[in-house]
């Protein structure tokens, strides 16, 4: 459900002051190509900070796990990842239709530790918008279709005020997949 | 009177979290400490220099060890560069800890064997390679378990590793009583540090837990610090639970005023 309540650029902004409550960065270093990992020296555990404080600014639920995870718990163990976690051929064909073929690094036999740091500032807000994109065309409490947001930020019923009831992060990657399956058959 | 003044102390993962606030309380104790770090160039490093100079800033001297535990070579060169600096352990603080969030049934065998490697294995290649030192000071060690060892927690694989520490803990207390080398556990409650950012993900309703329940590192530390000093010389082979009454209690009523 499309939906202009809440702009991109307002999920960026929410985005630099989580970055920089959780890793005290300075605000005008984060550019949406920036890497947390690369050039802010965030590690996993940061960004379950910064997940955290995404998720009750907009009341949403980020994904837990991340694109390969779910492969291989919907395909197999050793689709995406190979015995020493190095990444498949196939993992590589999926990264790439996600985060574009541009992504240079990306190629198979790629070590699994090193694909945190193509995460951007960019990828992270596309997550968001993503999940903010499943907005229902009805409020699940009483069937109305008048979402507002007064603030930008969460989105509520303008009939009985109930809270935007997404879809989460994970089934959203996991909806996502199943696509990718049924048009390239990769797996 | 320092109790712990010319003691050497390393706690492995004392980056962040349950491990650096131990840092401190040993430093405050007279401890010089060793801190030890995963990974290199992170947050994690530059935690462990601030931590550094905080120690140096007490009066004690420091020295910052980047070293995965789950490598034994990587355990052999932690232990040889306290020697070297040292040339004396007296205690050793097991407290780094890694694991997946994700029931059991679901851990790829990649998983688990990283499960075991960070938090058995590597806990024990520590106990191996400190063993020469501690021998030598009469040294203490002391591991740092939760209450994952023995209470369910959704998505807390590491729980079972606890529980498995927590019985190496019992073992090398008696096998290493005759080197006058002493080995306890403390248990932890409900921590508000990295992995009750973690819990917090996988269980909603624990931010319902009243607040008086949550225990401050720094009530663990010094439990530590207390196994750590000769106080605590009639007590081996223990994990002391330090959880606020948590685990004493099935129901919790909301707290009168
Ligand atoms: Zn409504």
């Amino acid at each position: 459900m499309g939906q202009n309540l809440v702009t991109e650029e307002k999920v960026f902004g929410e985005l630099k002051k989580a970055v920089v409550e959780t890793l005290r960065a300075d605000e005008n270093k984060i550019k949406p190509e920036t890497s947390l990992i690369k050039d802010l020296g965030a590690e996993s555990l940061d960004f379950l900070d910064i997940n955290y404080r995404l998720e009750q600014a907009f009341g949403i639920k980020m994904a837990r796990h991340f694109v390969l995870e779910h492969i291989e718990e919907m395909y197999g163990e050793g689709t995406a990842l190979d015995e020493n976690g190095q990444l498949t051929d196939k993992a590589v064909a999926v990264l790439k239709i996600r985060f574009g073929e541009n992504v240079a690094e990306l190629k198979p036999g790629m070590d699994m530790d090193e694909i945190p740091a193509l995460v951007t500032a960019q990828s992270m807000v596309s997550g968001v918008m993503d999940i903010l994109d499943s907005l229902p065309e009805k409020c699940t409490k009483c069937g109305a279709s008048s979402w507002k947001s007064e603030d930008g930020v969460k989105v509520k019923c303008g009939s009985c005020g109930e809270a935007a009831e997404y879809s989460n992060g994970d089934d959203l990657i996991k909806a996502w997949l199943t696509k990718v399956q049924e048009e390239k058959k990769l797996f | 009177m320092l109790p712990l003044k010319d003691k050497v102390a390393l706690i492995t993962g004392s980056s962040r979290g349950i491990g650096n606030a131990i840092a401190r309380k040993l430093a405050l104790a007279g401890a010089d400490i060793v801190v030890n770090f995963r990974k290199a160039g992170g947050s994690s490093q530059e935690q462990a220099e601030q931590l550094c100079r905080e120690v140096e800033g007490m009066g004690r001297r420091a020295l910052m060890v980047q070293a995965d535990i789950a490598v034994k070579d990587s355990v052999k060169k932690l232990f040889a560069e306290v020697n070297e600096k040292f040339g004396r352990l007296d205690i050793l603080i097991l407290n780094a800890a890694k694991a997946p969030f994700k029931p059991i049934e679901k851990l790829f065998e990649r998983e688990l064997r990283q499960l075991v490697e960070t938090n058995y294995l590597g806990n024990i290649f520590c106990i191996q390679e400190a063993l020469p030192l501690l021998e030598r000071s009469g040294g203490k060690i002391v591991f740092i378990s939760s209450l994952g060892s023995r209470f369910y927690n959704p998505a807390y694989p590491l729980g079972s590793m606890k529980a498995a520490m927590e019985s190496v803990v019992r073992d090398c207390a008696e096998g290493l009583r005759q080197k006058n080398i002493s080995v306890n556990a403390v248990c932890g409650g409900i921590v508000k540090t990295d992995s009750f950012k973690v819990l917090r993900q996988f269980w909603e309703n624990i931010d319902m837990l009243p607040e008086s329940l949550f225990v401050e590192p720094d009530e663990l530390a010094d439990v530590v610090v207390f196994l750590c000093g000769k106080e605590s010389r009639g007590i081996t082979g223990q994990t002391i639970v330090v959880d606020k009454g948590l685990s004493n209690a099935i129901c919790r009523l909301p707290e009168s005023k």
